[in-house]
């Protein structure tokens, strides 16, 4: 609205200047169209036509003589105008708003312009003419910074669409054989020379080490001194344990053999085991059955206080509960088990201190002699105790906690 | 057709040729590969395009793959070369990808 007042107050001030008669013919025009698009450049163009010529007078001589003819072209423009009556009046106002500050005769060109070419052509582009001529030489500067390095601009991709594949096709076939085409293959032949011994570097460990930079490489080093560190400590963690397995495997079999050995011994002397050693054979004969159960019993601790370690009676082991029974019927048992003359006492032990004992004076030899009985010892290197007793394991007696 | 031949031997010759590379320039081989690459996309852009020079080309590939390396150079010296590498190999990519982009909606028009 405000625009649209602007023109009628240019026009006044116009008329004003001018011849005073002309104001009213001056406002009329303003008014007549509503100072739509087609006053202003009606008066515009009249005053274009004088080129240089005095707003004034020109103003004047228009407003005084010529007001049927300044109309007619008013009506012209008018009618040209209409179909676009809308958008029309925006840029002309813009214009005579331009020209105010604007030169005259700057002005006077542009809506010249305008007012030939407003039916058609759009209204910005008539409306800005100082970068009117810019939109032709828009596109290159625009795609100048897009190019890419080899390339010069590129005038849109849309013609060249369809050719694409074709220039493709013409590039790869026919070969042409020029100096460019020769340069590109070398260049591009280093390119791909590059390419693969970069790949089978890459795919080569030792070659990656040799090609990496020296901070790579501290940093592998390091990964690497970690992983020893780390790899160390488990190896060292590792024989550690073997060593301890080692060690107990050891020590489980040593037990074992020390309780093997225990059993043995103990079986020797518990009776479930043979004997064999040195020792002496003691032979009791008594034809007239005068020997009794105590006499075998002294002739045993003797035996046992000299150190005899195993001892069999005929076929019966001495063992810790080994008993002596005199049977009413005469003869003796041991065990509950009847044994018959002579009786014969294997031991094994020290010879040469079972034999003295034996033969010590007022000892078993000289007892049994007493007895009408006689002991015949005879010393051997090897006796063999084959006599066993089953074990019987206790019912009542448990070992005590120390 | 040349230059493809060009690429295709110079592969076959890397594979099995084997040439020994000189200590120095290794660590800017890869670098200078991704930059010879992105000025091959653009190559072939500019040809679909219809703009392609030769001279264009080969001083693009040059500069480009001297460019690179001195960056990873430059890069090296002053301490922070992984990380200018990884810089420049990310721009190169970027501008690889686009001249894809461009070579795809030239050869499928979509």
């Amino acid at each position: 609205m405000e625009e649209e007042r602007e023109p009628a107050v240019a026009e006044q001030a116009v008329g004003k200047t001018g011849a005073e008669p002309g104001k009213s013919a001056g406002d009329e025009a303003a008014a007549k169209p509503a100072g739509k698009a087609v006053d202003a450049p009606v008066s515009e163009a009249d005053r274009e036509s004088d080129p240089d010529g005095s707003e004034d007078a020109a103003e004047a001589a228009e407003e005084a003589g010529g007001t049927p003819a300044a109309e007619e072209p008013a009506e012209k423009s008018d009618a040209t105008a209409e179909p676009e009556a809308d958008s029309a009046p925006q840029p002309t106002l813009r214009l005579t708003k331009v020209t105010e500050p604007a030169p005259v005769a700057e002005a006077r060109a542009e809506v010249k312009v305008e007012s030939k070419v407003e039916p058609k052509v759009g209204t910005g582009a008539a409306a800005k003419p100082e970068p009117a001529p810019a939109p032709a030489a828009e596109p290159e500067p625009v795609s100048e910074p897009e190019a890419e390095p080899q390339a010069a601009p590129e005038p849109g991709p849309t013609p060249d669409r369809n050719t694409g594949r074709r220039r493709l096709k013409a590039a790869l076939w026919p070969p042409r054989l020029s100096r460019g085409q020769l340069v590109v293959a070398l260049l591009l032949f280093s390119l791909g020379l590059g390419l693969a011994i970069q790949v089978r570097s890459t795919n080569d460990h030792h070659s990656q080490l040799r090609g990496a930079r020296q901070e790579d490489l501290v940093r592998i080093l390091d990964e690497l001194d970690s992983r020893q560190q780390r790899l160390q400590q488990e190896k060292a963690e590792l024989e550690q344990s073997l060593a301890k397995l080692e060690n107990s495997s050891n020590q489980a079999k040593e037990a074992q053999e020390q309780t093997r050995k225990k059993v043995t011994e103990l079986g020797v002397l518990a009776g479930t085991v043979k004997a064999t050693g040195p020792g002496i054979v003691l032979t009791v004969d008594d034809p007239q059955g005068q020997v009794k159960a105590d006499m075998l019993l002294d002739t045993l601790q003797e035996l046992r206080a000299a150190g005899a370690e195993a001892i069999q009676i005929n076929d019966v082991r001495v063992v810790v509960n080994t008993y002596f029974t005199d049977l009413s019927a005469g003869g003796v048992q041991i065990d509950g088990k009847k044994v018959s003359q002579p009786y014969r006492f294997t031991v094994v032990g020290n010879p040469q201190d079972l034999t003295p004992a034996l033969n010590i004076p007022g000892g078993v030899v000289r007892t049994l002699e007493s007895h009408q009985a006689r002991a015949t010892i005879t010393q051997q290197q090897k006796v063999v105790v084959d006599a066993l007793v089953d074990p019987k394991s206790p019912q009542y007696a448990k070992p005590a906690s120390k | 057709m040349i230059a493809v031949l060009g690429l295709v031997i110079g592969v076959v010759v890397g594979l099995f040729v084997q040439p020994e590379v000189p200590d120095a320039v290794v660590p800017y081989l890869p670098i200078a590969v991704v930059a010879a690459l992105d000025a091959v996309f653009g190559g072939v852009r500019a040809m679909l395009d219809g703009i392609f020079n030769d001279k264009v080309f080969i001083v693009s590939f040059l500069s480009n793959v001297v460019v690179a390396a001195l960056i990873v150079f430059l890069g090296d010296q002053l301490g922070v070369g992984s990380q200018l590498s990884t810089g420049v190999v990310v721009v190169l990519g970027i501008r690889i990808f686009s001249n894809a982009a461009a070579i795809r909606r030239h050869v499928f028009r979509a």
